[in-house]
């Protein structure tokens, strides 16, 4: 009970915060609800001066530019690893798995470094082509569960003439749909989450992405926390309306998967 | 001649994952060795200066520094993160009712984007019109007090992913049949006994997963870090490495030194993730099958 109070605690205050009216927040304690509660906050963040239309479309497309990416060519690839065999095939997926202990903040200044010499920084493409090719973390995933598919499925589709394609849409797809939800939530959060590489790939308002934006908004106006707790609520909230959705699903994903 | 088909085929359907990870993932692993080499300012050209880049970093006490500094910052979430999440999976695996929905709750903050649950605790920490002071009665610079600003972030840190670890006790917890609680019962063994001879060698292959994955990802802290303290903190105390390679190649300019202690970060986190796997590997890991 006390763990929930402290989970959601601070969740419900800058809520609560963000339907508060400037005034009000200035001259009555924290715990008073918001009385009446106003959008006006969330009004003026999408109005002109702070702008939050461009981030959050941003954010949207990005994200769903690279889910269907994501999705598509980890499928590709781990039905090559799980049911296809070629030379190459063991070290090859080996090299993929040594890639998860790549981390972000060592790539960054090389991935800026090659995205300036393309001339492609701040660009759409930048901010989705590191990650629209199929992470070796979804592959690696869906890899296993394509194992488990018994072969007398795909043989019978093969007997029929399928060719591969028509054997992935109509065969393995179908009967993979709950790992695939999975990495499809894995692949949302991850990316309407990430903040280091949109903060340095991008620069001014054109391809600001929503944690950018809410990072920039709470160093300008820090004193200004209604507005900034706004923020944060947009930059909360979609994904924890997904959650609450597909609660079932993303707790047994987390457990399943370790979720990175 | 099927198995050639099958090669084209596999090799067309890799090409697109193959091409990604060799240009964003390995790549940039070369990429970054070369620039450790160089001298960039992110504009102008790179200019080749040899090992100059490592002996400044050497001498620059500011890395060192932020190395220690995240490894103090380790050392606080880690445990405190570990400890709080099996108290909470005991708690929510006495079958309770509405753990379910505790659960869920719990795990709400791993969802959330770091860096806005960063923003959301800096107003919740902030001195003035902050939440925290305002139901304390007091006025305490959490986040600008050289002393408190480290363990204020430790703190937002592990209430972040004290849910996710808890979750995963909580799996490994009902993964122990009753019958071997049972059977120490009847041998006498009471609740505190069945606790530390038990339940935690049970779960011992659950704890180790936990750690390795929570060090390698607390190692690599920026997003909240860089919220709730701009700038390093007071007096640089939350100077955690991540942040320090953003601030040396994207505010400093200075790239090849930011390259130099990239590659260092990754060679420790490699060497990190080796030592945990053998020791993983030493240990056996209890079969419950019979």
């Amino acid at each position: 009970m006390l763990g929930a109070v402290v989970t959601l605690g601070p969740f419900l205050l800058s809520l609560m915060t963000a339907l508060k009216s400037p005034k009000q927040f200035a001259s009555e304690p924290v715990l008073t609800p918001p009385d009446p509660p106003t959008l006006s906050n969330f009004a003026e963040l999408f109005g002109e001066r702070y702008d939050f239309v461009v981030p959050t479309v941003v954010t949207a497309q990005v994200v769903a530019v690279i889910l269907v990416g994501q999705l598509l060519f980890s499928v590709f690839a781990a039905y090559a690893f799980a049911r296809l065999s070629f030379p190459g095939r063991d070290p090859l997926f080996w090299v993929y798995l040594a890639t998860l202990m790549v981390p972000q903040v060592v790539t960054i200044i090389p991935l800026y470094a090659m995205f300036a010499d393309l001339g492609i920084r701040n660009t759409f493409w930048a901010l989705v082509l590191p990650y629209v090719f199929g992470s070796p973390y979804g592959i690696f995933l869906l890899r296993e569960y394509f194992r488990g598919i018994p072969g007398d499925l795909l043989d019978a589709a093969k007997l029929d003439g399928a060719g591969t394609l028509r054997i992935l849409w109509h065969v393995v797809v179908p009967v993979s749909r709950p790992i695939l939800a999975t990495l499809a939530i894995i692949t949302v959060v991850t990316h309407w989450n990430n903040f280091l590489w949109p903060l340095v790939i991008t620069s001014g308002r054109q391809w600001q992405m929503l944690t950018v934006a809410t990072s920039a908004l709470q160093s300008q106006y820090n004193s200004n926390w209604t507005i900034v707790m706004a923020a944060t609520t947009l930059a909360i909230l979609p994904l924890t309306i997904l959650f609450l959705a597909f609660q079932r699903h993303v707790v047994r994903s987390i457990t399943i998967t370790g979720f990175r | 001649m099927r198995q050639r088909r099958d090669t084209r085929t596999a090799y067309l359907l890799l090409a697109p994952s193959l091409f990604g990870i060799s240009a964003f993932l390995v790549l940039p692993i070369l990429v970054v060795a070369v620039l450790a080499l160089q001298r960039w300012d992110l504009i102008g050209p790179r200019t080749f200066v040899g090992l100059d880049n490592v002996v400044e970093v050497a001498a620059d006490g500011r890395f060192a520094r932020s190395l220690l500094i995240t490894a103090v910052f380790v050392a606080i979430v880690i445990p405190a993160q570990t400890v709080l999440g099996l108290v909470a999976a005991l708690l929510l695996n006495r079958g309770l009712r509405g753990s379910a929905t505790f659960r869920v709750l719990y795990v709400l903050p791993w969802i959330c984007a770091p860096l806005a649950l960063g923003v959301m605790w800096s107003w919740v920490l902030a001195p003035t019109d902050g939440a925290l002071n305002a139901l304390l009665g007091r006025r305490v610079e959490w986040l600008a007090d050289p002393v408190l600003a480290l363990p204020s972030v430790a703190a937002v840190t592990v209430w972040t992913h004290v849910g996710y670890v808890a979750l995963f006790f909580s799996a490994g917890l009902r993964a122990i049949p009753d019958t071997v609680h049972e059977a120490a019962t009847l041998d006498g063994a009471g609740a505190w006994q069945r606790f530390w001879r038990i339940t935690l060698p049970l779960l011992r292959p659950t704890t180790f997963f936990v750690l390795v994955t929570q060090i390698i990802a607390t190692f690599q802290v920026f997003d909240s870090v860089y919220a709730l303290t701009p700038d390093g903190g007071p007096q640089g105390v939350t100077d955690v490495v991540a942040g320090r390679i953003y601030y040396e190649a994207f505010e400093q300019r200075a790239v090849g030194q930011a390259a130099v202690m990239a590659l260092v970060l990754f060679v420790l986190l490699v060497a990190i993730t080796l030592v945990q796997q053998r020791w993983f590997a030493r240990r056996t890991t209890y079969d419950l099958a019979t």
